[in-house]
């Protein structure tokens, strides 16, 4: 993309054009700041964290932030949703540092800072939200992406409910054996599918899974490529979020 | 808990920014009409698949790989075993080049290389640190994120822009500065 652009503001006439091909991954990686646009700040599905300590964020904070003190974040770390865009803000510019790094170094992807901290945020004009905070709580829903189907929807099919789906289990003839299989479920292995899409119904919408969702997002591109009105469960069904039956093969032998 | 200050430079990141596949890599629809252009104008090889890796699965022994672009953009999928050459280059979002055969019902990858950037002409590299530099010493520059606005809006470097390369396709010099000799530096999400 950043070659495409740049190739473009050649022929536009531009002298001094260069790539930074490695671009933001790289960046980020070395621990190098990186800032969400208050616009995102205000309004994204994000877990915003106001680092300051004592009673600064009730005499002013962004809307929708939880205080978590620096010291304390380290504790507050597994209350996070691991896939949760995460911004943090405070009034110090090396703690929002300190706590950007240390939460990336901790695995979470998307981790961002205020521009020019609480200061910038109260500079630009946007809303300040001020009075007494009655809960500390970390509320973050994650929102269903492109594909996915919802772990209620998905139950409902494998409890014979939804009449016009099919669901797969894309996981080896292995692991079925091992572990079992949903009811009312049918296993094709993901490698199987381009061979086996003879068996896959065009006229109901299918749902696929695997043990954690990676190949069935697999399953799914494959299969939606191929005109199938398919759905993906992005969970691990070791979860007990799912909750579903499973049929237990007989042990042989 | 770690305290660094990100002045430090980390020399294994610094390798992996030397290592790390180039943002070309993950061009989807918007670089059609430069890919036409005559430096790859060679002739389509049916068994030859490129673009980026939507992803591999070592369990089921697959990759997923997107080709085409813009409305004709599809996933492909192919097995690979042992014999598979270059699987390390199959890696979620970085481009690769896949040769593939058929056996029986099934397509097999049985070689895999990594779908290097092109500069364009006239265009230089700047590695990360080069670039963490520039912005130290506050060096002007027009800087550039060509990702997806969303994307920018999640996270982006200090003073980007965001200029979606859609965007700078229809509105030219519009949305870049007047100054045509001001340092441009263009990036985007590398891999993913």
């Amino acid at each position: 993309m950043s070659t495409a652009n740049a190739g473009l503001a050649k022929k536009l006439g531009y002298t001094n054009v260069r790539a930074f091909l490695a671009g933001e991954p790289a960046w980020s990686e070395e621990g190098y700041p990186v800032y969400a646009s208050n616009q995102f700040v205000g309004k994204g599905n994000i877990v915003l964290i106001d680092l300051r300590k004592g009673d600064a964020p009730v005499k002013g904070r962004i809307p929708r932030s939880v205080q978590i003190h620096y010291d304390e974040l380290e504790n507050r770390m597994d209350d996070i949703p691991r896939n949760a865009p995460v911004v943090v803000y405070s009034d110090n510019m090396e703690e929002a540092q300190d706590a950007y790094e240390d939460l990336k170094d901790e695995g979470f992807k998307t981790v961002a800072m205020v521009k020019g901290n609480f200061q910038g945020w109260v500079a630009s004009g946007a809303e300040v939200e001020s009075g007494p905070i009655f809960s500390n709580e970390i509320r973050w829903v994650r929102k269903l992406g492109k594909g996915e189907v919802s772990v209620a929807e998905f139950r409902q099919a494998i409890m014979g409910e939804l009449p016009d789906t099919f669901v797969v289990d894309a996981r080896t003839k292995d692991e079925v054996a091992e572990l079992g299989i949903f009811t009312n479920t049918v296993n094709i292995p993901l490698d199987e599918i381009p061979k086996r899409m003879n068996e896959l119904p065009k006229d109901k919408r299918i749902f696929v899974h695997c043990s954690t969702g990676a190949r069935a997002d697999l399953a799914y591109r494959e299969l939606i490529g191929n005109g199938f009105d398919v759905k993906f469960l992005l969970l691990d069904i070791s979860d007990a979020e799912c909750d579903c039956p499973i049929i237990i093969p007989a042990k042989q032998g | 808990m770690k305290i660094r200050s990100f002045i430090n430079f980390i020399p294994v990141a610094l390798m992996l920014a030397l290592i790390m596949s180039g943002c070309a890599q993950q061009q989807g629809a918007t670089t059609a009409s430069q890919e036409a252009k005559p430096a790859v104008a060679e002739k389509k090889d049916p068994f030859v698949l490129k673009g980026p890796v939507v992803g591999r699965s070592n369990k089921a022994k697959t990759i997923s790989i997107t080709v085409g672009s813009g409305a004709a953009a599809k996933t492909m999928m192919v097995r690979f075993d042992d014999q598979t050459e270059g699987i390390e280059y199959a890696k979620k979002g970085e481009a690769a080049i896949i040769r593939w055969e058929q056996r029986g019902e099934d397509k097999f990858a049985t070689v895999i290389k990594p779908k290097l950037a092109k500069l364009p002409e006239g265009v230089t590299e700047i590695n990360v640190d080069e670039l963490y530099q520039l912005l130290e010493d506050q060096v002007p520059m027009t800087l550039v994120d060509a990702r997806p606005e969303l994307r920018y809006n999640q996270g982006h470097l200090p003073t980007a822009v965001s200029i979606p390369v859609p965007k700078l396709k229809e509105k030219k010099a519009e949305v870049l500065p007047q100054d045509k000799d001001k340092l441009l530096v263009f990036y985007c999400g590398g891999y993913t």
